[in-house]
């Protein structure tokens, strides 16, 4: 990658020029809003999709243009277990990404997470990073987490960080700047999580996590914005043009990028965290462009 | 219903009233902009507590015309404080702003026994926020004050701003007790407050407000969010107060509003006998003259 990846559109771009089509197994693909963001990708060439579920119903949705090219995509019919086939396709090497369609999330979160027959790693942590764009910053943010750890602990923390930070590597940034987010930049016993963050950011100056520049406690302020950094005279190397936020909770987080979209004129692709291969679950709310770039992310990250 | 923060204005001239405000320790431009400008507009008379020859020097520079207002010359910072506060306690200055002092400082006047301004009441900060995309101004606290409050202190919290939601001429505001999901959930103390705080405002025990939670933020302030999660609530897309979790999830929304959304903010902490205009010195001028009014609504 010669230049880094710092809009959402150009991860689409990026991976359409890898020319290579990343087999898709959507899980209960009957449904309107998941197809619109897949027949786009297959379109644009860098997706095959694996529609698996009620097969008359996932045609009667699809574009006659689509249909028509029949080596483009597959339907599989499958009335029970599609989660269970979906994984067991990626795992055995017939599809590179999973896919939630039409299918209760804690039901297909369940086929992924199976300790046997599951896409978990081995001891790795479940946890999300969304990329943010947001007119207000002049490139993306990675953020994490938004949906999945309520009260992350440190050493989900840590995981929560080196996700984030593998993504960011993955968009061409090779040293990301990672904010560890308080209420300011102060360590404080009152504040349990800055003295995680302490020791975070000593783990990252002896090379326990690597390929970073990271600091915290910083408030957004701090972590976003140069101006507050010179008004303060703080003195850190994240200094306002943080890549990467770790939040605190899951409450922190949630209305952080919920306020990014609904007032900020944000879009954002996000990928769960922790598996072998890219598991994408997006929830209804999301607009079309989100879902198609969320599609992008996945295929970028697949190995 | 208001959009602007400037709006204000024209509740207070409706009010007709000028409110006196003290300034504890004044050698502050910052706030002697901001206090000038609801001067000259006649919203606020000032008494500036603090070094006059510092104090002076700046109005000077800064070609503010501060003529009708009081000086009282004090260097001692802790003296300022308890000059202002006693003016306040004795009901000559009707606002307390904190000018160039440690919080902790001004903190420490307002809560004494005998000559500060507590009412039994727990103190919390109140913001009200301007955002562009959203329809109406939208308050949400505790943003600054409260680090992880308790149930009775979200309680608190909820009556302080509610009471003050209710002097602007909002009857009944919506209040949103937020959460990261909508959802009722044993393991995030959130949730089960936020039900608790719905059911007790059913009941009347928290009164003059219509509370529902927990909402995640979408469903807060959007309708359509809630309608696609099939939630039922009079409050969810229409909030005119957020209640927050704790001071982490606060800081960040705050921040992120004014930062990523430009969102305008007025503040004040409430829960003491008068607002008390306690601002940071991160915030713009604007946001500080905004404080003022919002202060001198009471």
């Amino acid at each position: 990658m010669e230049k880094s990846i710092s809009k959402l559109e150009h991860i689409a771009a990026f991976v359409i020029g890898l020319n290579r089509r990343y087999r898709v197994a959507v899980v209960l693909a009957e449904d309107v809003n998941t197809l619109d963001a897949i027949v786009k990708a297959t379109m644009d060439g860098f997706v095959y999709p694996i529609l698996i579920g009620n097969r008359a119903q996932i045609k009667q949705l699809l574009p006659n243009t689509f249909l028509k090219n029949e080596d483009s995509y597959e339907i599989l019919a499958c009335d029970h277990n599609a989660a269970e086939l979906a994984v067991a396709m990626v795992k055995q090497g017939e599809a590179d990404i999973v896919m939630k369609g039409m299918i209760n999330t804690d039901v297909f979160l369940k086929a992924v997470l199976n300790k046997q027959l599951g896409l978990m790693k081995p001891h790795g942590v479940l946890s999300y990073v969304c990329a943010v764009e947001v007119p207000a910053y002049n490139k993306l943010l990675f953020i994490t987490d938004p949906a999945v750890l309520p009260f992350p602990n440190f050493k989900q923390k840590v995981s929560m960080a080196q996700y984030a930070i593998e993504m960011a590597h993955k968009m061409g940034i090779a040293k990301p700047k990672i904010a560890l987010i308080g209420t300011s930049e102060k360590v404080s016993p009152h504040f349990p999580n800055t003295l995680e963050y302490e020791k975070m950011v000593k783990m990252s100056k002896n090379g326990e996590i690597k390929g970073c520049i990271m600091d915290g406690p910083l408030d957004v302020f701090l972590a976003c914005d140069p101006q507050s950094v010179k008004i303060k005279g703080i003195s850190t190397p994240v200094a306002g043009d943080a890549d990467i936020l770790l939040f605190p909770s899951l409450e922190a987080c949630n209305p952080f990028y919920k306020s990014l979209m609904l007032f900020g004129g944000g879009e954002l692709a996000g990928l769960i965290q922790g598996t072998t291969h890219p598991v994408v679950v997006m929830s209804r709310s999301e607009s079309f462009k989100s879902k198609y770039y969320c599609l992008a992310l996945a295929c970028l990250m697949t190995k | 219903m208001f959009k602007k923060l400037s709006d204000l204005e024209r509740l207070i001239k409706k009010n007709n009233v000028t409110k006196i405000l003290a300034l504890a320790v004044s050698q502050d431009s910052q706030s002697l902009n901001a206090i000038h400008k609801a001067h000259q507009k006649g919203i606020i008379k000032p008494v500036l507590i603090g070094d006059k020859a510092l104090t002076e020097r700046i109005i000077e520079e800064e070609g503010f015309d501060f003529s009708g207002a009081q000086f009282i010359d004090e260097k001692d910072h802790e003296m300022c404080v308890e000059i202002a506060v006693k003016l306040v306690h004795n009901k000559e200055a009707d606002i307390l702003m904190k000018g160039k002092v440690a919080t902790p400082v001004l903190l420490k006047g307002v809560l004494n026994k005998e000559w500060g301004l507590r009412t039994g009441s727990l103190l919390s900060h109140f913001a009200l926020f301007e955002v562009d995309t959203y329809h109406k101004l939208i308050a949400i606290t505790d943003v600054a004050m409260n680090i992880s409050p308790n149930l009775k202190d979200k309680i608190a919290i909820v009556n302080n701003s509610v009471g003050y939601l209710n002097k602007m001429g909002i009857a009944k505001p919506k209040v949103a007790v937020l959460g990261a999901i909508e959802m009722v959930n044993e393991s995030m103390q959130a949730t089960m407050d936020a039900a608790l705080l719905s059911k007790m405002n059913q009941r009347d025990q928290i009164k003059n407000c219509i509370i529902d939670g927990p909402l995640a933020f979408d469903n807060a302030v959007c309708v359509d969010s809630a309608k696609l999660k099939n939630i039922k609530s009079e409050v969810a897309g229409d909030t005119d107060l957020l209640l927050m979790p704790d001071i982490e999830v606060g800081n960040v929304l705050y921040k992120t509003l004014v930062f990523f959304a430009k969102a305008k903010v007025a503040s004040v902490i409430l829960g003491a006998k008068t607002p008390i205009v306690l601002t940071s010195r991160s915030d713009s001028e604007e946001s500080k003259y905004h404080s003022i009014l919002l202060a001198a609504l009471a």
